[in-house]
């Protein structure tokens, strides 16, 4: 783990491209998905398949890290400010209620910006992938973080 | 819910509305998802933060809502193969938030392309993006 809120270099910055997280499982329980439900105002379906939030939540529960871990390895802490930039998450199969995934992913790209008004920020994106017991990826999310780096 | 069978480019989907985000729900959010984020259940620690009098809601809470527009309107959410959006601002507790979408393009697969977006009083956009379903 590298130390929080120092800014790293490029290449400090761009080594992090290709790391692999440890992964983990996660479990879709029927009463998770019943809150979950009721929270999102989403249909209680009888039907055993989960509402596609259950991808995401599934990959960032399950990825073996926790957000202020990820923070750590990007050499930033929730007190730099960084911020949600995009998440993209693709449902090729249905989350099953009842069925635990593997979930797995690395860290994909890692570059360097310059704003205008918001200055020096840096963008890592991540990807992950839920695994479904008979080894088929159900889901793949794509996320990213933005971290302004003020010196 | 109500499968539309032959979209075309330019329809309007069919707007979800939130009349009031509810601050109890983010409570139960929070416990879910293990969230310690304090700015999801404690006002004072917002109001420190200059970000207002209301909890902010979970930003998976507002694509959530997105879903469920494309679900009700597509015939189920498990239709959504993909969708990619941006979170553009925060959504407090109270607030009234619709969203929506127009169909962008229809793929000879019978894949739907939409943009969606999710707006604050239906006209302060919070969430904004792509969803790619699947209706046939």
């Amino acid at each position: 783990m590298t130390s929080a809120t120092q800014i790293p270099t490029i290449e400090e910055l761009e080594s992090l491209v290709g790391r692999q997280f440890p992964g983990g499982t996660y479990a879709v329980e029927p009463w998770r998905v019943w809150l979950t439900n009721d929270v999102i105002g989403a249909p209680q379906r009888t039907d055993g398949i989960a509402h596609p939030m259950f991808c995401y939540y599934a990959a960032m529960a399950g990825f073996g890290i926790s957000i202020d871990e990820m923070f750590t390895l990007c050499y930033a802490s929730a007190d730099d400010g960084p911020m949600f930039g995009e998440c993209d998450i693709q449902q090729m199969r249905p989350l099953e209620i009842g069925a635990t995934y593997t979930v797995r992913g690395e860290i994909t790209s890692a570059v360097r910006k310059q704003g205008e008004r918001t200055g020096t920020f840096d963008i890592v994106a991540f990807q992950l992938e839920v695994v479904a017991p008979d080894g088929e990826v159900s889901s793949v999310v794509s996320n990213s973080f933005i971290f302004p780096r003020r010196s | 819910m109500s499968a539309v069978l032959n979209p075309s480019v330019g329809d309007e989907l069919p707007r979800l509305v939130i009349e009031a985000v509810d601050a109890e729900k983010m409570k139960t959010m929070a416990a879910l998802l293990g969230d310690s984020n304090p700015i999801h259940w404690d006002v004072d620690t917002v109001r420190e933060l200059g970000m207002g009098d209301q909890p902010v809601n979970q930003g998976p809470n507002n694509l959530g809502y997105v879903m469920n527009m494309l679900g009700d309107w597509a015939g189920g959410a498990e239709r959504i193969q993909n969708i990619r959006v941006r979170f553009l601002d925060n959504v407090f507790a109270g607030d009234r938030l619709e969203a929506g979408g127009t169909v962008t393009a229809i793929g000879d697969d019978g894949t739907v392309e939409c943009d969606v977006w999710l707006a604050r009083d239906g006209t302060h956009p919070v969430l904004a993006g792509t969803a790619f379903l699947l209706l046939a």
